[in-house]
């Protein structure tokens, strides 16, 4: 078989038609089999997710950025467990690729243990690796088991899985197509070897993470033939079916209590690679008509000759993250919720891009995906009494990768992601609450901030500073969770390297929600001959707040001040790396309705700084003992409505006004034609 | 007063009359066959003056205004935001809520959706 199209791995997403066998296995379940059997899977998962992040040795691994999951014999996921929901997507069109393909040579056994990180066939980039084992009874393939996730090496053209200067997928390091590693349950070890070569830079941290998703897909697979042995196999097949229909209905039936109707957002990306650039990483128009909705992107930019570029069923990740965790959060986490969506991906955008294209950076493209969502799905069930709740506003989005690499204090080679800053975003406000501080990784919501001691013992790294980032929240009536801000230095080694994978350092990409505002933008900082250690050393009291040291440079040395997404460089002993920012999140409704009591406690617990208490809340009060004003408040709130009305135009007077400017040409290289973001011309690929 | 079915945090739409309103303050705004927005009053906002330019650099925690501002859209009568969007200078101004009024209208009327306290439900 070819590499599958575009069309094909949107079709693989889909679920397969029952045939005879499974629908009499359904008919054969008793009452209570299929409450029982879908929590005896749910236990299943929960036991395999916690082998999996207590074996995995990379960063990610550890925080379980990561997804274990059952599929029914033709490969449509049944439930999982996760860590992250982006692998309910690919691992579907993985297993059904394999299936049409390889039959016959190499054929597919019972033992087999078969393996891929590659996106053009399936995957979301290609850190992100994928372990799928079939599930054979009495001779017969009743099931699949896999176990998927994200190791920060890759062997690319930069450490850390996620090169920003790959032009093509050539310099992307490996991209393995699904391939079978291993035969009677075990692991071959001339595959081992190939993984610790293309792993160089961390080769332990690759071997005991392909391990890990071995063994976790296995016991899942051990505890589904014991599911088997005691209840039957047409048990087990008559559940896993159950659940997908039961799966679908339930997605269907809330789809079609909303009002039909298009609901549109538009999100953009400040830069591609290394280059700071404007691209619309989203055009998200959602059609919902009875039960089923189409979501069409065209309109969004081009491929761009970076790594900034999806795979569609990466993209389709990217929605799934929301979908599962707000839309249909009480549902078997199971190909058949998107059964009733189809999706809309012109080919020669970055979200559909050619099959040379670089794509490990995926993640980053899409977090347009990530915001949009939000607001499409927000404005569609916020008239309904099921789900208005749900009507979130973007979380922080950013996914501020940060990669050291080099010879650690254990002398061991290690390239990884520092998750910290990843798991550490606001989530958006709510129509009743503000988002949650430091909420988590919006990729993976389950997902797990590691301590600083750990990371101190685990890496070259002194982290003098960690606390939220103050005013880092989106505004609004209920303002989003504040991300957080950590300093790193560079510790116990004479140097390692350093790169960033991130944007948002001049515009935002998420938009908020109802009248509220987005979070604020990310600089890039860092210090070179920098003397933060010999201050401390003197112990002469140095102060690490954060805006003190930002305006009076407490810290002495080289101060540099960029764009956050950068390339690879040295950085020397007792330099500060970076100051590692995870975004807040997007604020929901008019701030000037925010309780004012709310932005005093915020004052009071250095969530918000005086500036925005005063500037965008309008709050009163007495600035030494934040007494409230509460009569005072009101009145510069209703001075505050004046001003609004009598400083803006009727609409058609604004349009005309604000279609008439433009951004510097130079800025607009990667967004294609203005304003329609249609190709001007394909990018040039080795 | 038609059925009335809230939207947004601060628009309702009447359902029987066809119109956007404030759910502050009931004005109505325009037509709800039409973008909403065009019943707001529209400012562009330097993004500078919600996200505080803590100190002094090319990069600091404000948007850049030679890339975006903020557009906020407020109703004429009583000033409240209804809705933001952070845009790239000179970028088209989004049609982000169309919702099929007929069709809407059609399955209230028959039975297949409620209206309780001013939010859908199907009808059990």
């Amino acid at each position: 078989m070819a590499i599958p199209t575009a069309e094909e791995k949107l079709a693989m997403i889909k679920v397969e038609a029952p045939d005879d066998d499974e629908l009499r296995c359904v008919d054969s379940l008793g009452p209570g089999d299929y409450e029982v059997g879908f929590e005896r899977t749910n236990n299943i998962l929960d036991e395999a997710m916690e082998i999996f992040v207590r074996s995995s040795r990379s960063m990610m691994g550890i925080a379980g950025d990561s997804m274990v999951a059952l599929f029914t014999a033709k490969g449509d996921l049944a439930n999982a467990s996760c860590g992250t929901y982006l692998h309910a997507i690919i691992q579907p069109i993985l297993i059904k690729f394999i299936l049409n393909s390889y039959q016959d040579n190499p054929g597919i056994k019972e033992g087999d243990i078969w393996f891929t990180n590659d996106a053009l066939y399936g995957g979301i980039h290609n850190p992100d690796e994928v372990v799928l084992m079939p599930v054979f009874y009495q001779g017969e393939l009743i099931a699949w088991t896999g176990a998927a996730v994200h190791t920060t090496e890759t062997g690319a053209s930069e450490p850390g899985g996620m090169p920003i200067n790959a032009t093509s997928r050539f310099m992307e390091g490996l991209n393995c197509p699904p391939t079978k590693i291993g035969e009677n349950y075990e692991i071959r070890e001339d595959f081992v070897e190939t993984l610790s070569a293309f792993g160089l830079r961390a080769p332990q941290m690759l071997v005991i993470d392909l391990k890990a998703r071995a063994t976790s897909a296995h016991r899942s697979l051990k505890r589904i033939v014991e599911m088997a042995d005691e209840r039957g196999r047409d048990y087990v097949v008559g559940l896993f079916r159950k659940m997908l229909i039961v799966a679908e209905e339930g997605a269907r039936k809330r789809i079609s209590s909303w009002p039909d109707g298009k609901y549109t957002c538009v999100n953009f990306g400040d830069g591609v690679g290394f280059e700071v650039g404007l691209v619309r990483n989203s055009h998200m128009a959602l059609e919902k008509k009875g039960d089923s909705i189409t979501m069409d992107f065209s309109g969004t930019s081009p491929e761009n000759p970076y790594s900034y570029n999806a795979h569609v069923q990466a993209a389709v990740g990217h929605v799934a993250n929301y979908v599962y965790e707000y839309v249909f959060h009480d549902l078997p986490i199971s190909s058949a919720t998107f059964a009733p969506i189809d999706f809309v991906f012109p080919a020669g955008s970055c979200l559909n891009p050619d099959a040379r294209a670089a794509t490990s950076c995926s993640v980053m493209i899409a977090t347009g995906i990530m915001s949009g969502v939000h607001n499409v799905f927000g404005k569609m069930m916020f008239s309904t009494n099921n789900m208005w709740r749900q009507s979130c506003a973007s979380q922080g989005n950013a996914g501020n990768a940060m990669v050291i690499a080099g010879l650690s204090q254990w002398n061991l080679p290690f390239a990884d992601m520092l998750a910290y800053s990843l798991n550490s975003e606001g989530q958006g406000g709510r129509p009743e609450m503000d988002g949650i501080n430091a909420f988590g990784f919006p990729w993976c919501v389950y997902g797990r901030t590691p301590d600083i001691e750990e990371m101190e013992n685990d890496l070259p790294l002194f982290i003098p500073l960690s606390n939220h980032w103050k005013d880092s929240c989106g505004h609004g009536k209920y303002r989003g969770g504040v991300g957080t801000v950590q300093i790193w230095v560079v510790h116990h080694v004479p140097y390692l390297f350093f790169m960033a994978i991130s944007d948002n350092s001049k515009m935002q990409t998420p938009q908020p929600m109802f009248g509220g505002y987005a979070p604020c933008t990310v600089p890039g900082i860092s210090i070179t001959n920098a003397d933060l250690m010999e201050q401390m050393k003197e112990g002469k009291g140095l102060s690490l707040e954060l805006f003190p040291m930002l305006k009076e440079k407490s810290i002495g040395g080289d101060w540099q001040n960029e764009f956050f997404g950068r390339a690879t460089r040295p950085v020397n002993q007792n330099d500060v790396i970076t100051f590692g920012f995870a975004t807040g999140g997007a604020g929901y409704g008019d701030p000037l309705e925010r309780e004012p009591e709310l932005v005093i406690q915020d004052i009071k617990d250095q969530i918000i700084s005086d500036w925005s208490a005063q500037n965008v809340y309008k709050a009163q009060y007495n600035s030494e003992t934040l007494k409230l004003d509460s009569e005072g408040t009101e009145s510069a709130r209703q001075e505050e409505r004046q001003v609004r009305i009598q400083q803006a135009k009727p609409y058609n007077e604004f349009e005309q006004d604000w279609l008439g400017q433009k951004m510097d040409e130079s800025l607009l290289k990667f967004y294609g034609t203005w304003p329609d973001a249609e190709i001007v011309a394909p990018p040039f690929r080795p | 007063m038609g059925r009335r079915i809230i939207i947004t945090e601060y628009l309702e739409m009447d359902i029987d009359e066809s119109q956007w309103h404030c759910s502050r303050c009931d004005k109505e705004l325009i037509d709800a066959q039409t973008n909403y927005k065009k019943g707001c009053l529209v400012y562009s906002r330097d993004p500078r003056e919600i996200h505080n330019p803590v100190f002094e650099a090319e990069y600091n925690f404000a948007p850049d205004p030679e890339w975006v501002r903020i557009i906020e859209f407020y109703c004429p009568e009583c000033g409240t935001q209804i809705e933001t969007e952070y845009l790239p200078l000179g970028h088209p101004i989004t049609h982000d809520i169309e919702i099929d009024v007929e069709s809407l209208k059609a399955r209230l009327d028959n039975g297949e959706l409620e209206i309780t306290d001013k939010r859908l439900e199907v009808r059990t």
